[in-house]
């Protein structure tokens, strides 16, 4: 140890969004403990997300990249921070806040019945959320794996708390088995890259990777194969966590199993999380080592867009359905990120999909079940069914649905610039592979006559099909607002 | 096979040789003693008492809760111990103190959550 002061000085003001979140995780705890009710709980964890939300646009607005928790920098005079507050970790921040109240919101239906400990539910919703925004934030491998176990660790109980489900338990019990062997094998693989290197910041690992792998020594070599598998495996420990094959078996019985919340919350959230981790280790880690991942990249999105399409084709729950689209998209959402350049194009996707999709699993948390018991939806419920209808165009990427047009645009414009056309044409093929189940979907709203299946949930859950299908509309007549945002 | 692979290879040598004596002290048993087996000399050895019920026994429910609370605590000073050796040396201070009540603070919130529950008594 050297002379000088030990301690960091923390930015309190950089780190308020998710010090807000984890604080009021505390707080409904605690609430829970002396006042029980289901309303107060859900009262405090929404204005606990605006809160976040308050003090994310006003540091948009500040505009200013602050960093904190730093040590010195590989360069005379610079700092390399585990925590920066930059415009990516804001999208994300901003992105995971929205979903997080619309989650909260469709919470309030599923918890109406008074089956599930409702303090217990906020209490796990908050750390997750918390973990989300912290991610995209984290800029050492310690803070990501940290931030990525605080998203995946709550949602096991938050899928659990269904306690009278045996299907719940289930799929409680698979997302816990298969994410804790993720995290394993993506520990394994930070451990081989910091070994390597010896350090955990994101940038002084691509110096030291740029300058040349520094520890020769330890494979009589260069350390390209180390370098290899420890890329490999933290990828590997990625694609779990954002369902992509070879590592999606779980998507569909988990989402299935799990409260309708929960899953939009698995496919949105959870997601959109490991998304930011696989964009930060790649870019920001690894930019001169992309000659080793874009294949990998390539390879595996190509393959998640298809598989997913093709389970989704046969699929008669409206959650499965779901489920197996979402990893469609992830494939088409990881596609960019094989030029090796396009992790705006993915960003730019996730935001479009983030609300498409949130809105339709909202539809689908007030009209569950089977696909066939929505047919003739539109004459019962003419809002909701046009609102799902919507969405699953969206989706779909047809006009009028020009969010997820745009979006598409955007990725094939990358994939093409980028020079990997063949990826551009499995995906042209898979959006027409898409296009069937989705419109098959939406016939459905259309046609016959209603059978009457129930409806579920509160105004909460109408409110929040209102705010998703209002942001979808806003995306499609003016993507501007995504487009330079991610800039 | 010197180099960075060598020193494994130590290893398995080792791992070769515990296992050689152990079965070899087995096998050598095996060969020495006499084998007539009856009915009393086959059944499970339990201290020289008659065998009771079967393997799979089952444990109180209750002791669970007092497992998670000590892998809480366990946790907690596998922090307290290395702060506990720094906090007074020069360059911390103050800070230092605080932080680490801080984090007991919410681990305390849990305390306090699981004591409202009614988690702690033993029923």
């Amino acid at each position: 140890m050297g002379g000088g002061p030990m301690i960091q000085s923390i930015d309190y003001w950089a780190i308020a969004g998710p010090l807000v979140l984890a604080l009021a995780a505390g707080l409904v705890l605690l609430l829970d403990a002396f006042v029980p009710s289901r309303w107060v709980s859900g009262a405090v964890t929404l204005a606990a997300i605006v809160a976040a939300g308050v003090v994310i646009a006003v540091q948009a607005a500040q505009g200013t990249t602050r960093g904190t928790f730093c040590i010195p920098g590989s360069a005379a005079g610079s700092e390399s921070c585990s925590f920066v507050l930059d415009r990516f970790t804001l999208i994300f921040a901003g992105l995971t806040l929205a979903a997080g109240a619309v989650i909260v919101l469709l919470s309030m239906g599923e918890l109406a019945s008074g089956r599930i400990p409702a303090g217990e539910w906020y209490f796990l919703l908050l750390s997750t959320l918390t973990g989300a925004v912290l991610l995209p934030a984290s800029r050492d491998l310690i803070m990501l794996v940290v931030s990525l176990e605080l998203v995946s660790l709550p949602v096991f109980a938050l899928t659990a708390l269904r306690r009278f489900d045996g299907r719940a338990s289930e799929a409680a019990l698979k997302l816990f088995l298969v994410s804790v062997v993720s995290t394993a094998i993506m520990l394994f693989g930070v451990s081989l890259l910091y070994g390597l290197t010896g350090s955990v910041h994101l940038d002084l690992l691509a110096a030291h990777l740029r300058d040349g792998v520094s520890q020769p020594a330890l494979m009589g070599g260069d350390g390209a194969g180390v370098l290899a598998v420890g890329v490999v495996l933290v990828l590997a420990g990625f694609t779990f966590k954002v369902a992509a094959v070879p590592f999606h078996f779980w998507v569909g019985d988990v989402y299935q199993g799990a409260p309708i919340p929960v899953a939009a919350l698995l496919s949105v959230i959870s997601k959109a999380a490991g998304f930011a981790g696989v964009i930060l280790i790649l870019t920001q880690a690894l930019p001169n080592q992309s000659w080793l991942w874009t294949p990998i990249v390539a390879i595996v999105a190509a393959l998640t867009m298809t598989v997913g399409n093709v389970l989704a084709l046969r699929q008669r729950d409206a959650v499965r359905m779901l489920a197996w689209s979402s990893v469609a998209q992830s494939g088409y959402i990881l596609a960019p990120l094989a030029i090796g350049s396009g992790a705006a194009a993915s960003v730019t996707y996730l935001v479009f999909y983030a609300a498409m999709n949130l809105g339709a699993f909202a539809v689908v948390t007030r009209f569950p079940g089977l696909i066939e018991s929505h047919r003739g939806l539109v004459w019962r419920s003419p809002v909701a069914a046009l609102a799902l209808a919507f969405f699953l165009i969206c989706l779909a990427g047809l006009p009028p649905g020009l969010a997820g047009l745009f979006a598409k645009v955007v990725v094939f414009r990358e994939l093409v610039d980028g020079g990997l056309g063949w990826l551009a044409v499995v995906m042209a093929i898979n959006t027409v592979i898409g296009l069937y189940y989705y419109l098959a979907w939406t016939v459905r709203l259309f046609a016959g006559r209603p059978e009457g299946a129930p409806s579920v949930g509160s105004r909460a859950v109408v409110t929040a099909i209102g705010l998703t299908a209002a942001v979808a509309v806003a995306f499609s007549l003016a993507p501007q607002l995504v487009l330079s945002a991610v800039g | 096979m010197d180099g960075y692979f060598g020193s494994y290879v130590v290893v398995a040598v080792l791992l070769a040789i515990g296992v050689g004596v152990f079965a070899g002290g087995l096998l050598a048993n095996r060969m020495l003693r006499p084998h007539r087996p009856t009915v009393e000399k086959l059944t499970t050895y339990e201290c020289g008492v008659d065998p009771v019920g079967e393997g799979w026994a089952q444990s109180q429910v209750r002791y669970y809760v007092f497992t998670y609370l000590y892998v809480v605590f366990a946790v907690d000073a596998v922090f307290l111990f290395p702060w506990a050796t720094v906090f007074a040396a020069p360059g911390f201070g103050t800070t230092t103190l605080v932080e680490m009540f801080v984090f007991l603070a919410f681990i305390a919130i849990g305390i306090l959550y699981a004591y409202r529950k009614r988690v702690l008594t033993w029923t």
